[in-house]
């Protein structure tokens, strides 16, 4: 199937030809964007992002590692002082916090490179409808539909202040 | 005169014109394609020196002991951990811009927090190696580390310099982490810019980055995580260096104060240092459109504030040992003042106290020769901050029958000054490899006005 890509200057029109696209039933969209808009973050992907969940859990898992191997250890060779126990927790908390933050850091990464799709297709390739300037400042919305949707495709990214359309074929 | 060969038509034709890229990647990646300047080449020479000379330094220390250095009884802790502390206090200022003031919304950061993580990052591996230049025995540094081994031994992990092990190697994890997470979408602008085996570079690191909604939604969510993580971090990691201190019982050392005390001078000598790195490049690769005489401005305000924090941390400190009718504190801080090493206290004053009160004026934080001065007085003054502290505090501890006085030798300055050299190395390479201001974040908001009307 062929692909239209429009070319956009700024976030808010492409956001808005994007919602039109898929109120028209056009389910398989992509946006290029040069940096990060808040308001294309939900266009495509509506769900929140997952990457929360990989914090979460790599967070947790630091914690319960810093204090048990902290306590663990302790008690597998004890230095024994007084009376006092050998493992005590007000400075585990140290350990504890900081892999916390070491366990929850890491997770977010993979995270981001799971979540995000990275490393992304192969090697030195882009997708056809990539264009350098999308790295520069514009965007590109590229909408992939049937030959006979081309008409109206085209026009609705016109409407959108699209600065030109692009036929890209699969 | 001859005419020109008659080259030029036909050679020009030749390449058929591209579209003109976007200005904002002309100019910053300008920094990485400028041809280096006999300046940058002069400079990068004295830096790769400086580290040889250290490294050979530190090579005849591994042969002949840490005797070499001014260690005398009863003063076993010296220039190594006061320039350790030094840079661990200089790499706050990165995680400050990139996670604290990223949760603030202060649009100012865009255009320092790339260069200012960057520093956070050599900051944090030269302080790192200090660890193993003091210890002596560098290749037994890993016995800190809680490792299985045949004698059935752990660490203790009641000890601050256990809980220092984990807060420096997980601040330098973390920082790399972030510095690249933020790297990755200029690295496939460059990517998309270059030829040959830098193109392949580029390919590789950006991870096959096209800007796409999948990439940047995860992508943000990450870089909010990770503020919110580095946030709480850089808090604790000068805090617990700080309690390498606090927890003994060394006059002048057993403060509740430290923590924060030491965490405001960490950003205080961490935004002089971006000052002190960041007036030269603007100048030099001529980037006054995007750092501004705004960011300076805030920069100073920064330094300010803090520098007003570490003066109360003095004040209170003081007071504390007047106040605690304790013998040995008020001795301690007499002989700050007045003692063997009353020209350190006194430095450390003017130079974090009295010095940075010009910035309560505006064209002083506006004028670069002023800021860059100010920046590198307090420079000084941070590092003998930790002189004071460390020095005098073991120098003259409880019994006055082994009181001593440590001078550092020429091998504790070579690898002092190696330091500095290690650091610059670092972040001369880093700007011709990498954009140093983050590209993308300037673009968010130059097309965000540009959306608006360009109404800012």
């Amino acid at each position: 199937m062929p692909s239209l890509v429009g070319v956009f200057d700024t976030p808010g029109p492409v956001a808005a030809a994007a919602k039109r696209l898929k109120g028209r039933g056009f389910q398989d969209l992509e946006i290029y964007a040069p940096a990060a808009f808040p308001e294309l973050d939900d266009v495509i992907l509506e769900k929140p992002s997952g990457v929360r969940v990989w914090t979460l859990v790599g967070g947790l898992l630091g914690v319960v590692t810093g204090y048990s191997m902290a306590i663990w250890m302790s008690l597998d060779w004890p230095i024994v002082v007084g009376g006092k126990p050998f493992a005590s927790i007000p400075p585990y908390t140290i350990i504890g916090f900081e892999l916390t933050i070491l366990f929850g850091g890491i997770a977010t990464l993979l995270g981001l490179l799971v979540v995000g799709g990275l490393p992304y297709g192969q090697f030195g390739v882009t997708d056809k409808a990539y264009d350098k300037r999308f790295s520069a400042e514009e965007f590109g919305l590229v909408v992939e539909c049937r030959d006979r949707d081309v008409p109206e495709v085209d026009a609705l990214l016109r409407a959108h202040e699209a600065k030109e359309v692009n036929l890209v074929e699969a | 005169m001859t005419p020109p060969p008659a080259m030029s038509v036909a050679e020009t034709m030749r390449h058929t014109p591209e579209p003109p890229d976007s200005q904002i990647n002309t100019d910053l990646l300008g920094v990485m394609y400028h041809r280096p300047s006999m300046g940058y080449l002069l400079l990068l020479g004295l830096a790769v020196l400086s580290v040889t000379a250290a490294g050979g330094t530190w090579v005849y220390q591994v042969y002949l002991g840490l005797g070499i250095g001014g260690y005398t009884h009863p003063i076993f802790w010296g220039a190594y951990i006061i320039t350790f502390v030094f840079w661990v206090g200089i790499a706050h200022a990165g995680t400050l811009i990139s996670a604290i003031l990223y949760l603030f919304r202060a649009k100012w950061r865009n255009a320092i927090n790339r260069g200012a993580e960057a520093m956070t990052v050599f900051a944090v591996l030269t302080a790192a190696q200090f660890l193993g230049i003091h210890v002596g025995r560098m290749w037994k540094s890993y016995f800190i580390l809680p490792y299985p081994n045949q004698r059935g031994l752990w660490v203790n992990f009641k000890s601050p310099l256990e809980w220092d092990t984990f807060a420096i190697s997980t601040y330098a994890t973390i920082s790399i982490v972030f510095f690249f997470i933020g790297l990755i979408p200029d690295l496939a602008i460059a990517r998309d810019r270059n030829r040959g085996w830098r193109k392949l570079v580029y390919t590789a690191l950006a991870l096959g980055w096209q800007g796409t909604s999948r990439q940047w939604k995860s992508h943000s969510r990450a870089v909010l995580h990770l503020s919110g993580l580095a946030t709480p971090l850089v808090l604790s990691v000068h805090s617990v260096v700080s309690w390498d201190f606090a927890m003994s019982i060394v006059p002048g050392w057993h403060a509740t104060i430290f923590a924060p005390y030491f965490v405001a001078g960490a950003i205080f000598s961490g935004f002089s240092m971006v000052l002190t790195f960041f007036i030269p490049l603007r100048r030099i690769y001529g980037l006054e459109a995007y750092i501004t005489d705004y960011h300076f401005d805030n920069i100073a305000r920064f330094i300010l504030l803090t520098g007003w924090i570490v003066t109360y941390g003095y004040l209170s400190e003081y007071f504390i040992a007047w106040y605690s009718a304790v013998e040995p504190e008020q001795t301690s801080f007499w002989l700050r003042a007045f003692g063997p090493y009353w020209i350190s206290t006194w430095v450390m004053l003017f130079c974090n106290c009295i010095a940075p009160q010009i910035f309560w004026f505006k064209w002083a934080r506006t004028t670069p020769w002023i800021l860059f001065s100010i920046a590198t007085l307090v420079n000084i003054g941070m590092w003998f901050e930790r002189y004071v502290i460390i020095i005098t505090g073991l120098s003259r501890e409880y019994e006055p029958a082994v009181w001593g006085v440590y001078t550092p030798t020429w091998a504790e300055l070579s690898i002092f000054a190696g330091s500095f050299g290690f650091f610059s190395m670092l972040f001369l390479l880093f700007i011709k490899i990498f954009p140093v201001i983050a590209i993308t974040e300037i673009k968010e908001l130059a097309i965000h006005d540009k959306a608006h009307g360009g109404a800012h």
